[in-house]
């Protein structure tokens, strides 16, 4: 395979910023192998991200062609788009490289992930869409090790997306050792340029926007908020990435209820893989805590969890619901013990912070609802402030449970959910988690 | 809608003027508008720098070569993260319709304008290449009527040191219009003054006699 179809093989790409000289992209246009369409087409539709609304498409007087052209707003971040820029698709067929592929994955499986790792390889064999909803700490990936390894065999082209960045940086060494003679390319915001044909693709769900029809298989991990009603644009690019014949591996620890009921493949996994049971959470009152908050004061039941923790030495996390009142609560809970800090979304010093918490630096954490997913501390006890906001929905609440008692050493912890007044949302969650603990019963 | 800046859905919030006058939609939200800093207090009386009467720049301006050019100058905003930001969705990432953010500002302070309101041009390759001049369209979109006399000579300022900058010699020429008694200059980003000493000293040669200055930022 040439570089350039390497590189242009499923993509959708701006043809101003081929990284490859003029002359060859020409020659593979004058070939056919590649076609060039308008970037935003005559009805108002961006080439790459699919977007249609007004509100996104914008009209205005171009300088370049000199006529009225609509750039697209919801892809700008990925250099704008507009109807005189000339997106290029190649086309030609592929030739299948299919071929024996090392696996160098040789950890175990227990029963229930072999399980539902069984039950992908069976959906993938035969072309359908397929849940995996297992609970947190269950092991996800390791149970997709083993059907991807085979998918690849048959020179099947492989993309695991995922909503966050953090997600997929974690993900990228462990595919690599698992696959370590595959391509891997790892995509996000500002990753660095990846020469050759990826086979396997692992990629934030934005920026599934650049490719087209370029998968046999692709995997969505924390399909939780799937089908994104938030953002519709981006259930629109997982669609068109994949190849229409493809199946779909949606994996979540909370998938919705309109989910559950469009895949009609399930695996269910409500057992973490060191077999303990999830902690439940426990509801604690704490009347007004904004109020004191305010006034300065740290409300008594909350500063009484924070010295029973500190006393045991434990770390803990405190998921406050918004930036401002972390910011309300941080000089008093720097009061009772100068080892607490705060942390939020636009925290630079974010990672280091969770190092530290990691390593026993620091206490705990105040934080917003950005470490609800992905963190794993051994011994974590986590407090909820305000469990009854409405930032807390069922899914968050479940998520940020699930960072309590994650590894084997300790497999229970607590999880309280201080509140003023309990909502659906915190029953919810409580009851869920409850039926998965009388589920993963064995 | 949402905020074309956070995408956080805009709420809509009723007032007397908006019954009985028009206004054009919000396009920011509040917290997003609140991050940008207006420019109050004493400033400079030449670029509206905040501080001094006449700031270290303009000082140096007045001393070497470029004296009573500029009658008076205005900027309405500091360059903050949040204006950076914006600066650069807006004229890199080519987003248009982030000109309307500050529509409502550029109108307030140009409506009851009499002098002409002259915007610094593009020169026409960067302006092929960014598809719209950034100067215009903050006057389109705050419907301010504006005439160029000015056309930019190559050299472009983006890529300069500041002492490069500061001792670049010819930037404009006319383009032809006759120029009129009294007028305003509009750029979007006043850095060290150059672009506009240079206007307004090859605006002044050609007959103008009050020629004053507006900018959005003063960085």
């Amino acid at each position: 395979m040439q570089a350039i179809e390497a590189f242009l093989r499923g993509r959708i790409w701006m043809k101003q910023f081929i990284p490859f000289p003029k002359e060859l992209v020409q020659e593979a246009i004058d070939r056919g192998d590649v076609i060039v369409i308008n970037g935003i087409s005559a009805d108002g539709e961006c080439g790459r991200c699919q977007e249609t609304s007004p509100d996104y498409v914008i009209s205005y007087t171009c300088a370049t062609c000199g006529k009225i052209c609509r750039y697209c707003r919801t892809c700008i971040k990925m250099g704008r788009i507009s109807s005189c820029t000339e997106l290029v698709l190649w086309t030609a067929p592929a030739i299948q490289n299919a071929g024996p592929r090392a696996f160098g994955w040789n950890g175990s499986l227990t029963p229930q992930q072999e399980t539902a790792s069984k039950a992908i390889a069976d959906s993938i064999q035969k072309g359908a869409d397929h849940l995996l909803y297992a609970v947190c700490g269950a092991g996800k990936t390791e149970i997709l090790f083993s059907p991807i390894h085979e998918a690849l065999q048959k020179g099947l082209r492989i993309c695991v997306a995922a909503p966050r960045t953090d997600v997929i940086l974690e993900l990228s060494p462990r595919f690599k050792q698992a696959f370590p003679d595959a391509t891997v390319h790892t995509l996000y915001g500002d990753s660095p340029e990846q020469t050759g044909y990826g086979e396997i693709i692992l990629a934030t769900t934005h920026q599934l926007y650049r490719f087209q029809e370029a998968f046999d298989l692709l995997f969505v991990d924390e399909a939780d908020a799937f089908p994104y009603s938030l953002d519709p644009s981006l259930e629109r690019a997982v669609k068109k990435a994949a190849k229409p014949s493809a199946p779909v591996i949606y994996i979540s620890a909370t998938p919705s209820k309109t989910l559950q009921k469009q895949i009609a493949g399930h695996s269910t996994i409500f057992r973490r893989y060191h077999g303990a049971p999830l902690p439940v959470p426990v509801y604690r009152a704490m009347w007004n805590y904004e109020r004191h908050l305010r006034k300065g004061k740290l409300p008594s039941p909350l500063k009484d969890w924070i010295e029973d923790k500190l006393r045991k030495k434990q770390p803990f996390l405190l998921f406050f619901p918004s930036i401002q009142l972390i910011e309300l609560a941080s000089p008093l809970l720097h009061k009772v013990d100068c080892a607490i800090a705060p942390v939020h979304s636009k925290d630079p010093q974010r990672k280091e912070k969770v190092m530290h918490l990691r390593e026993g630096a620091l206490a705990g954490l105040a934080t917003s609802t950005i470490l609800e997913r992905g963190i794993t501390i051994p011994h974590l006890q986590v407090a909820v402030i305000g469990a009854d906001h409405r930032v807390f929905d069922r899914a968050a609440l479940i998520q940020i449970a699930g960072r309590v008692g994650r590894s084997a050493i300790d497999p229970s912890g607590d999880i309280v959910f201080f509140h003023n007044g309990i909502t659906r949302q915190m029953d919810a969650a409580r009851q869920e988690i409850l039926f998965y603990n009388q589920e993963g019963k064995v | 809608m949402n905020c074309c800046l956070c995408e956080q859905t805009l709420r809509f919030v009723p007032s007397w003027r908006g019954i009985f006058l028009y206004e054009p939609p919000e396009v920011v939200c509040q917290l997003c508008r609140n991050e940008f800093s207006k420019i109050t207090g004493p400033c400079c009386k030449f670029c509206g720098k905040e501080g001094e009467t006449i700031c270290r720049d303009c000082h140096y301006w007045e001393q070497h070569g470029y004296p009573d050019l500029i009658r008076s100058g205005k900027s309405l905003y500091h360059y903050n993260d949040a204006m950076k930001d914006w600066f650069h969705q807006y004229k890199f990432l080519k987003d248009v319709l982030l000109a309307q953010v500050f529509a409502k500002d550029l109108r307030e302070v140009l409506k009851n304008e009499r002098g002409v309101v002259v915007p610094i041009p593009l020169n026409e390759e960067k302006l092929r290449e960014r598809s719209f001049s950034q100067v215009d369209q903050l006057l389109l979109a705050a419907n301010i009527p504006y005439r160029h006399l000015l056309e930019k000579c190559g050299e472009t300022l983006g890529e300069k040191t500041r002492q490069e900058r500061m001792a670049t010699k010819q930037l404009f020429r006319l383009n032809g219009e006759a120029v009129p008694k009294q007028l305003v200059l509009v750029d979007d980003l006043y850095t060290t003054g150059t672009t506009m000493r240079q206007a307004a000293k090859t605006l002044q040669q050609a007959g103008a006699e009050s020629i004053r200055i507006l900018t959005l930022i003063r960085a």
